[in-house]
């Protein structure tokens, strides 16, 4: 029992950060009906260019804005020079050109800054809270509750800027129709400029802290892939079916791995998602949050 | 115009759909006999368009009974129902944008095709026979039609109304014994609405297909109907022959509106 | 003005069903298969088999497969790699298991489990759609290669999971060199393209193309849609397992089930969208693309830093490799959705006024 809520609470934390780079992708989704296949190779430039930003000698404050303000950069060329050019095209061709973005991206950033593993110090050790090890024998890492706690601060500010600015409720408008929202003169371009930004900075605190984690390398793209059965889980479209989803996901796949894993000769987190997330499917395409579809003819 | 007098085709019989909370069909009941025009008219949102959906199996009602030939079922796929004969267009164009004009009207005659996919991809003997046999009748079609000269153009290309004209085509290639048609003249101009009023009657005395028509030009479904289904927000206010609708006082109602 | 069809009259529908109706087109596909077959073999030296023409055609094949299942039916995978995986290591294990069947019939029959896997990960294609099924396809390609290292009988123990593939034998000829391989791919690559064509014009291909187009209409006129899918799935997937079969055997020669990754099923992907989506020609224009191009790239990218005296090292030119597929992929998308064949087809109709304006 001691055991399984370990690797259940060990699951949930990393669930939530598949739920931060879930969040990003729901965001793009709900504002320009783009699937942003390149998240994840945002997570990875935006912690690389936090990295090589830190050693060239600034300091580590200045690092984040500047990372961020790349972020930014990247997401103005992006709605300037592959969204615009792709409006009225098939959600299936915005697709695959985030598909490009991401190829784009995984060249670019080890091409700026070189792409030999790297560390991301951010002053919280990866070890057992003292008080749960010594009262209930619970090995939780303390590093995995910070990062759970900052990711919860990020939803709660990104759910209180979209329900209580000018530009949130310009978003929700954009997210719901497009056409009316501009025909009421909601400036659509600048709207995803400011989504995508928003998109690039939870891709940098998700790279952060994954980095922390992992350190910085090209498998970071990979282990961001795991964000997609997420969607599923949590449909695309939900703020909350992100969060709830990335649980699951996390915990999941860390119970499946401990529990079913040695049968069939372990590694199977790298799939479990996905397959969970099938036969979910087949049971509720729409997914947990998301909108029931009927095909009108 | 006499109404002809045939065997009962279909029968729809209380009929009741609803989407959530909302019902789009209450108790309706009503027969189409073999070979006549059987106009459904309705101010919007009356449930015309859910009651061809039904019809042809794209929604469950949630009771009542569809009888086909005699034969009654609770509900139909819209796969069984293309095999049993019945064909329809859309109210808003459901051509295949990405194909010719031919390859549409082709893929009308699917349910009519049977060579093995092997067949196909060596596209030899039976399986070519077969495609010639068929190219012969689309032909047909395309001459009634009077679409020779864009046989080969992606419907993507073409204006609103000879799209119309081909989704008719696409139907008619079924050779179906039910034809529905949702609003087959809407926005249409006038000569364009002749066209094709001259080619929904044709296809009715040569090829003796019963149509079941949804139109919200009075003067076409006046002229060109045997008898007429009115319908009201999901309930069924008239049924007759045109002569009998324009005298019906409930129906006047529900189009020039009066308070309750 | 010299291309055109003035003059030749179709007096029935058989002849105006050609895959060629035009004289000259039949002409040219004639002068390239003898260019192909007789031609280059006589002139090609091995470097050009082993390190173009051989990965060009398999990846045509793949991406043959692909469009079959993109770009007719309109089901969008993510997961090609996996199902040429599977070819790979099912023609592996038919040629070390049954050792007297010969050598394309294993292939074939590679292909045939390629077909089975696929149409198992395709199932789900009746209930989900666009991105959900894109998703769903990267379970496929996660398991298989994930099951392709985990159980060794598929890599006949091999420790490292490496598998060596068997040399070839052919109506008794052994597949010794490049020059042979070639034309052994070749052959296979002309016969499966000229049936996949066949299948693309026929009821088959239509009713792909209708599923693509409308689903719900699709249905209505009596098209079957799991089964039109789940074909699709399996035609597709049979293509790609017989390419990753020929990857294995006639190009690669050693493969490891990583080799199959999704960075491959992305370049498989860009190969159809650059080339066409929806055409057979489209993927031999997109495959011979993205054959040449990174080789362009590893003499042009040295060359240029030299030029300009910019430091330079090997890892960069990998990288800018990745950003011109990227960017490249991004030019076309805005510039010409439906890539090169459409280009030529737009050449086509050019030609037919040339030199006329009108």
């Amino acid at each position: 029992m001691q055991f399984f809520l370990e690797v259940l609470i060990g699951g949930l934390l990393s669930g939530v950060m598949y739920s931060l780079v879930a969040l990003g992708f729901v965001l793009i989704y709900k504002a320009s009906g783009v699937f942003n296949f390149a998240q994840g190779a945002m997570v990875y430039f935006a912690a690389l260019s936090f990295v090589g930003i830190l050693g060239l000698g600034v300091p580590f404050g200045l690092a984040v804005l500047l990372a961020f303000g790349a972020m930014v950069v990247l997401g103005v060329a992006t709605e300037r020079f592959v969204l615009r050019k792709l409006v009225n095209q098939p959600p299936i061709s915005l697709f695959m050109a985030t598909i490009g973005l991401a190829f784009f991206l995984e060249g670019l950033g080890p091409f700026l800054w070189g792409n030999e593993t790297r560390e991301v110090k951010l002053g919280i050790a990866d070890e057992p809270i003292a008080i749960l090890l010594e009262r209930y024998n619970l090995s939780v890492s303390q590093f995995d509750l910070m990062a759970a706690l900052v990711c919860g601060v990020l939803v709660a500010a990104l759910a209180l800027f979209f329900q209580h600015t000018r530009i949130g409720r310009a978003l929700r408008a954009v997210a719901d129709d497009h056409q009316a929202a501009l025909s009421v003169g909601i400036p659509l371009q600048t709207i995803w400029m400011i989504v995508w930004a928003v998109a690039g900075f939870v891709a940098l605190v998700a790279g952060l802290l994954w980095g922390a984690r992992n350190g910085v390398s090209a498998s970071l793209v990979l282990v961001v892939l795991k964000a997609l059965p997420v969607l599923i889980l949590g449909g695309f479209t939900s703020v909350p079916g992100a969060i709830v989803g990335g649980l699951i996901v996390g915990s999941t796949e860390k119970l499946a791995e401990v529990y079913l894993g040695h049968y069939v000769g372990g590694g199977i987190e790298g799939w479990f998602p996905y397959v969970l997330a099938l036969l979910f499917l087949l049971v509720r395409p729409e997914g947990l949050f998301g909108e029931k579809h009927i095909d009108r003819v | 115009m006499s109404a002809p007098q045939g065997a009962v085709l279909l029968e729809v019989q209380g009929i009741s759909l609803s989407f959530g909370g909302v019902r789009a069909l209450n108790d309706i009941s009503f027969d189409v006999r073999a070979g006549e025009i059987r106009a459904i008219i309705g101010p919007n949102g009356a449930g015309k368009s859910s009651m061809l959906n039904v019809i042809n199996g794209v929604y469950h009602p949630q009771q009542g009974v569809i009888v086909f030939r005699g034969q009654p079922r609770a509900r139909m796929n819209p796969h069984a129902a293309a095999f049993q004969g019945i064909a329809r267009t859309f109210q808003n164009i459901a051509l295949f944008k990405g194909m010719s004009v031919l390859d549409n009207l082709m893929t009308g005659r699917c349910t009519r095709m049977h060579r093995h996919f092997l067949w196909h991809a060596l596209h030899l003997g039976p399986a070519r026979r077969e495609e010639l046999a068929h190219r012969a009748r689309v032909e047909e079609i395309i001459d009634f039609l009077e679409i020779q000269h864009i046989r080969k153009t992606p419907v993507g290309r073409l204006p609103y109304g000879l799209q119309k004209r081909v989704e008719l085509g696409r139907a008619l290639a079924a050779e179906p014994s039910l034809l529905l048609l949702d609003e087959p003249m809407a926005g249409m101009n006038v000569e364009e609405k002749q066209d094709m009023c001259r080619f929904v009657l044709d296809v009715n005395e040569q090829f003796g297909t019963t149509i079941v028509l949804i139109e919200h030009d009075m003067g076409v479904v006046m002229d060109i109907s045997h008898r007429v289904v009115v319908l009201d927000y999901g309930r069924k206010i008239g049924d007759g022959t045109p002569e009998q609708i324009r005298a019906n006082q409930e129906v006047i109602d529900a189009y020039l509106g009066v308070s309750h | 003005m010299f291309y055109r069809e003035a003059g030749q009259f179709k007096t029935n529908y058989a002849a105006d069903q050609q895959i060629f109706p035009l004289l000259q087109d039949r002409i040219g596909i004639a002068i390239v298969l003898a260019l192909g077959f007789l031609v280059v073999p006589a002139l090609a030296a091995d470097y050009w088999f082993s390190a173009i023409l051989t990965p060009f055609l398999v990846f045509s094949l793949a991406a043959i497969g692909l469009n079959i299942l993109t770009g007719y039916a309109g089901q969008l995978s993510l997961g090609t790699a996996a199902f040429m995986a599977v070819g790979a290591f099912a023609a592996y294990n038919f040629v070390l298991r049954l050792p007297g069947l010969p050598h394309v019939v294993s292939f074939l029959l590679a292909g045939v489990c390629a077909a089975l896997v696929g149409m198992a990960f395709g199932l789900p294609s009746l209930r989900i759609k666009g991105f959900y099924l894109a998703v769903a396809t990267l379970a496929a390609q996660f398991f298989v290669v994930w099951a392709l290292q985990k159980f060794p009988w598929f890599t006949n123990n091999s420790a490292s999971g490496v598998i060596s593939a068997q040399p070839v034998h052919v109506l008794g000829l052994a597949l010794d060199s490049p020059r042979r391989n070639y034309l052994f791919v070749l052959t296979i690559v002309s016969v499966l393209a000229l049936l996949a064509k066949n299948l693309a014009r026929s009821n088959t291909g239509r009713q792909w193309m209708a599923v693509r187009d409308m689903d719900v209409a699709a249905e209505v006129i009596g098209i079957p849609l799991l089964r039109t899918k789940l074909l699709a799935f399996a035609v597709s997937s049979f293509y790609c397992g017989v390419a990753g079969a020929l990857y294995a055997f006639c190009y690669i020669g050693t493969v490891e089930p990583e080799a199959f990754s999704l960075d491959m099923s992305f370049r498989v992907l860009f190969m159809v969208i650059i080339g066409g989506a929806g055409t057979i020609l489209g993927s031999f224009v997109g495959a011979a693309f993205f054959v040449v191009l990174p080789i362009f790239l590893s003499i042009a990218i040295p060359a240029a830093a030299q030029l300009l005296h910019l430091p330079f090292n090997k890892a960069s030119v990998t990288y800018i490799e990745y950003m011109s597929f990227g960017a490249l992929i991004i030019f076309f998308l805005i510039v010409e959705p439906h890539g090169l064949a459409r280009l030529w087809q737009i050449t086509k109709e050019k030609l037919r006024l040339w030199p006329f304006p009108h």
